[in-house]
Order: structure tokens, then C-alpha cells, then sequence
């Protein structure tokens, strides 16, 4: 109960940090991401996903659980492709950056939290965060990602992300929802 | 000697035509069974209720770029092998089903055969 509050609270601060970040940004009114670091940050948030996906592929032996593992690795996996073949015909290199940084920060601590599980401890630990990751994930992408994109396709790829991420929600929620019952 | 023929398979080309046109099939029995597309693009089927008659085709098209699939909800009647991006699948209607996506079960549809 501890460390899922911890991770929760993790997530939080991430999704908090970047409201900060954002505000900021555009209190300046001048853009601080360049296409370049919106597409590192783009990919970390993807690869984050994936990383997590692993863990709970190792660890879970819950079958809704690990498809929807699956399902993460592979959607996640899907977007990071778009990304880079994007990236490619822009002829933008990814950059790394203060957000890409505390993303990768945050999901170390929770990477910890998730190793030190097992069982059904596993399991609500995961999916609990999947559900405050991608909440705090489409908040970044819809208020801070997007806007920053200079480039359209760069935006229009981060615009037809945000469905497949709040269908991810869905069905986390709906997962999580139906463990508490048990 | 040719001509005949040549009239004959313009007579067959022509008569048949008509009958595509005016939507009857060579038997005579009903109506040209037709195809019906489902789009599936930001995690919706498109459209999500289909009204088909019996032995229409249903074409399912994935423009998103995740795999999805198309599941029969008791998950015992049929199901569509995973489709990747830009792929499609097509199933001929012969009773109603609802349905969903394995991969994102938040995604539904329904088909409705009369
Ligand atoms: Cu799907």
C-alpha cells in the first residue's frame, strides 16, 4: 500500500513538474522545446511504457495482466517507429533534455518499486501505475508536447497518439477496477 | 459465322450487367449481397453499429498505426487474426454479433443482421 501510494505520488509530481515546466514555458511565451526535444521526450514516455511492460512480463502471472502488458509493449513500440521514421524525414535528431531527464528519473524509482513486488502485490503495483502514468502522460503530451511541436506533422503525430493513450487508461482502469473486486 | 457469337456474349455481358445494376443476382433468389466498411481509426470502430443483410460482406480497415483486432464478444463465434496498421480483414455477415478489440477492450461494435 506504501509503495504504490509512493509511485502515485511519483507520477504526480512528474505530471505536476511539467505543468511547472509548461507554465513557464509559456509564460516566456517563448518556446523552450525544440522539435528535436519534444521528439526525445516523445520517445523516453514510449520507451518508459515499454520497460515497464517487461517487468511485468517477467513477474506477473496474471493472464489479463500480461496481455495487457503485451498489448503496451507493442502499441508503445508502434508509436517509438512513427517517431523515428518521422524524425528521419525531418532530418531532426532527437535531443536530450530536462523533461526526457526527469521522465527517465522518475521511472527508475518505479522500475525499483515494481522489482521489489510479487504476486498480486505485483500486479495492483503495475497496474495501478499504468493508470497514474498515463494520466500524467496525456496531460504532458496534450499540454506541454503539443504545443511546443513547431513542426505539424511533429504535432499531428502527437495529436493521433493521445487515443491510443486514453484508451490505454481505459483499459487499466477497467483492470484495476475488476482486481478491487476480487 | 462469328458474328452471332460475338452478339451473344454482348447479349450475356449486357444481361448481366442489367442484373448487377438492378441489384438481383443471376439465381434471381434476393438481392446482390453487398460490403460494408468498418474504418478503425483512433481506437473507434467507424461506424461502431452496422446494419447488414445476411451473407454482406463486412470489411474491417485499421488506419491507426497500433495492431488491433476484431473479436466476437463471447469470444467463442469468430475472431480476426491481429491486423497491423494499414492492414484489413473482411468476414461475411450471417447472424448479429457484437465484437471488440483483444488487444484494447475498450474498443466495441455491433452488427446487426436482418
Ligand atoms: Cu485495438
Amino acid at each position: 500500500m506504501k509503495h504504490s501510494e509512493r509511485i502515485t505520488i511519483n507520477a504526480l509530481a512528474l505530471l505536476l513538474g511539467m505543468f511547472v515546466f509548461g507554465s513557464t514555458v509559456l509564460a516566456q511565451g517563448n518556446p523552450t522545446l525544440s522539435d528535436a526535444e519534444v521528439a526525445s521526450a516523445a520517445v523516453t514516455a514510449n520507451q518508459i511504457d515499454i520497460d515497464f511492460a517487461a517487468i511485468a512480463e517477467e513477474k506477473s502471472k496474471n493472464a489479463q495482466v500480461l496481455k495487457f502488458a503485451q498489448t503496451m509493449a507493442n502499441d508503445h513500440q508502434a508509436v517509438i517507429e512513427q517517431a523515428v521514421a518521422l524524425v528521419e524525414k525531418l532530418g531532426v535528431t532527437p535531443k536530450d533534455n530536462a523533461v526526457s531527464q526527469q521522465l527517465k528519473a522518475d521511472a527508475e524509482k518505479t522500475k525499483q518499486q515494481l522489482r521489489s513486488k510479487s504476486g498480486k502485490d505485483f500486479d495492483k503495483t503495475y497496474i495501478d501505475n499504468e493508470v497514474a502514468y498515463h494520466e500524467s502522460v496525456i496531460a504532458a503530451v496534450k499540454n506541454l508536447l503539443i504545443p511546443e511541436s513547431e513542426n505539424a506533422e511533429l504535432r499531428d503525430l502527437l495529436k493521433a497518439v493521445v487515443p491510443a493513450l486514453e484508451a490505454h487508461l481505459e483499459h487499466a482502469k477497467m483492470i484495476q477496477h475488476e482486481m478491487s473486486g476480487k | 459465322m462469328r458474328r452471332p457469337i460475338l452478339m451473344t456474349k454482348r447479349g450475356g455481358v449486357l444481361c448481366c450487367a442489367l442484373m448487377f445494376l438492378t441489384g438481383f443476382s443471376f439465381s434471381g433468389a434476393g438481392p446482390v449481397a453487398k460490403t460494408h466498411r468498418v474504418e478503425i481509426r483512433q481506437m473507434k470502430f467507424n461506424p461502431s453499429h452496422l446494419s447488414v443483410k445476411p451473407g454482406d460482406t463486412v470489411v474491417f480497415i485499421n488506419l491507426d498505426m497500433v495492431t488491433h483486432d476484431v473479436t466476437e464478444a463471447t469470444g467463442q463465434s469468430w475472431k480476426s487474426p491481429p491486423l497491423p496498421a494499414k492492414s484489413s480483414w473482411k468476414k461475411v455477415a450471417r447472424t448479429s454479433a457484437t465484437y471488440y478489440c483483444s488487444f484494447h477492450p475498450v474498443m466495441k461494435g455491433a452488427i446487426t443482421v436482418k
